[in-house]
């Protein structure tokens, strides 16, 4: 393991080495997500597998953390201790036109009061977590545009 | 083969369920196991020892040679855990030993679960169930997963949350008349359910089913040797189990609009997915169902398999149909979760439902729908594995 694994966080790179790169790309301060070598189809979560020609050749591409909600959630109950003393917090996911629509997961780090609204557009950053060795990937609204635009 | 040769092969000739606040249970899974099925052999006359199949589902380490081999029966002929899904499968397991039945692989197949808080822990806090890739963004309860694809359904979807408020208040309604209810003597009225706590937007405290101690078992015999025990059995018209590939399955990257769906929808080539491939055993449709009992681990993804199903609109006019009226026995249009539900009345991963779909066939539910032939059960809506299975009064064969 390196030096950089998580002291007290559950997440962190798989034992298989599946998604190592999604980690080492935060570092790096990259969004990282798989793409197939053979027929260029993104791929999300980590698969060791394209899904759509069942080639194992999957590579890594760095992709621009830009994207609209899809969905969120604002949770109130302590679900996960780690995060139980940031109650209420919201969680987008995130469509990603710069990764064929694929979506990921992210809190959010702005007015969170504020409802997000889907399609909202949303930029995302990587930031050190209090008790996590991981950087993770965050977002933040970047100005309410309608659902639909810019695809 | 025909889809439809499971049709009225096999039946629920006995149930039995128990259950205890959480964490209350006064005796072990294993225990609350023996106790259900010898309770579900007495309600159907069976001798225990007859029971030659055992099928489960959700994990638990009770299989059916160590079930069996404490009741000494004749012989073990079928142990099956439904693999994947966790309440998702659990009418799956009904239809698994239908199969066992209607294939001469076994005779006597009881289906069960227990769930005990000392035992196993609580659902809603198996946190490392999810991987990282859920976790680091907060994501660490099915009800947080579950709030994001109600979200959409409501936000993107245009259905009203008032169709799920309709839900929860029908559920608590019925547990009213229903005496072993945890919710029985607890009515709930819209301004206690608006003003309930948040839990996971869009989930008030009362979208979110109770999680009980306790333990549930049917015992499912052929058609024929149903006929001999009791004159109301049960007979399982058509089973379903499944979901569109990559469903609730690739952290949140279903196919389309599949992630605001509860899994029931067609096939990612566009062919019957679970809810037509049901309706079309059983030679039924929708509008045939007289009563539902629908796993409502929330409100949300239990309103996604009612419009999966066909059983509601879609959109907006989810609302219009949604209705408390509409929803309670015993004259409302589809009277749903009749003996309070996981809302209501108790929690045993679902399997309880399945009890209360079988009593509406006997005529013995506390809220019994007069006349009901056809009575559905929608196992754990929004799982990567979900089922249905719709069960028939002796004249709908």
């Amino acid at each position: 393991m390196t030096a950089t694994e998580p002291v007290s966080a559950p997440w962190g790179p798989a034992p298989d080495g599946l998604d190592q790169q999604y980690w080492d790309g935060l570092v790096a301060g990259e969004l990282r997500l798989q793409r197939c070598t053979s027929c260029r189809t993104w791929i999300w979560g980590p698969q060791a597998i394209c899904g759509h020609c069942h080639s194992f050749d999957i590579g890594w591409e760095t992709v621009e953390p830009a994207g609209t909600v899809y969905s969120w959630n604002r949770s109130w109950y302590p679900y996960m201790e780690e995060y139980a003393n940031n109650l209420p917090y919201v969680t987008v996911l995130v469509e990603l036109p710069h990764a064929g629509g694929r979506r990921v997961l992210g809190i959010l780090t702005d007015d969170i009061e504020a409802d997000p609204a889907i399609g909202d557009r949303v930029v995302g950053s990587f930031e050190r977590v209090d008790g996590s060795a991981w950087p993770l990937l965050r977002w933040r609204r970047a100005g309410a545009i309608s659902e639909g635009e810019d695809r | 083969m025909r889809a439809d040769i499971m049709r009225g092969a096999a039946a629920v000739v006995g149930v039995a369920e128990q259950h205890y606040r959480r964490g209350e249970a006064p005796h072990s899974e294993k225990r609350m196991t023996l106790e259900v099925i010898l309770e579900a052999c007495a309600d159907a006359g069976i001798d225990p020892r007859e029971i030659d199949g055992f099928v489960s589902y959700a994990g638990g380490p009770n299989d059916g040679a160590i079930i069996g081999g404490a009741l000494l029966i004749d012989e073990l002929r079928w142990s099956n855990m439904m693999w994947g899904g966790g309440g998702g499968s659990v009418a799956a397991a009904i239809t698994n030993a239908a199969v066992a039945i209607a294939t001469g692989q076994a005779e006597c197949v009881v289906v069960y679960r227990a769930m005990s808080q000392e035992d196993t822990g609580r659902l809603g806090y198996a946190k490392y169930h999810y991987g990282s890739h859920f976790l680091a963004h907060g994501i660490g309860s099915p009800a947080q997963i579950c709030a994001m694809r109600t979200q959409r359904m409501l936000e993107h979807g245009g259905v009203p949350r008032s169709a799920m408020r309709s839900l929860v208040l029908a559920s608590y309604r019925h547990a009213q008349n229903n005496p072993t209810a945890q919710g029985y003597g607890r009515p709930l009225d819209e301004e206690t359910y608006e003003n309930s706590r948040l839990i996971a937007e869009p989930f008030h405290l009362f979208d979110c089913s109770r999680e009980s101690d306790g333990a549930v078992a049917l015992v499912l015999v052929s058609a024929e040797r149903a006929k001999s025990l009791r004159p109301d059995p049960a007979y399982l018209l058509a089973g379903a189990q499944g979901a569109p590939g990559g469903y609730s399955e690739l952290i949140d990257n279903d196919l389309d609009e599949q992630y605001m769906s509860a899994g029931f929808g067609p096939a990612n080539n566009g062919k019957p997915g679970v809810a037509e491939r049901l309706w079309s055993a059983a030679g039924l449709g929708p509008d045939d169902v007289d009563v539902v009992q629908v796993y409502e681990n929330f409100s949300g993804p239990a309103v996604a398999a009612l419009i999966d199903h066909g059983l509601c609109p879609p959109g907006e006019a989810a609302g219009t149909f949604m209705t408390v009226d509409n929803l309670t026995a015993p004259s409302g249009k589809l009277p749903i979760n009749t003996s309070g539900g996981n809302l209501a009345d108790s929690f045993i991963n679902g399997l309880n439902l399945a009890v209360e779909a079988v009593r509406q066939i006997r005529g013995t539910s506390t809220n019994p729908v007069v006349g009901a032939k056809t009575s559905l059960f929608i196992g754990g809506p929004m799982a990567p594995l979900v089922s249905s299975v719709l069960f028939g009064h002796e004249d709908t064969l």
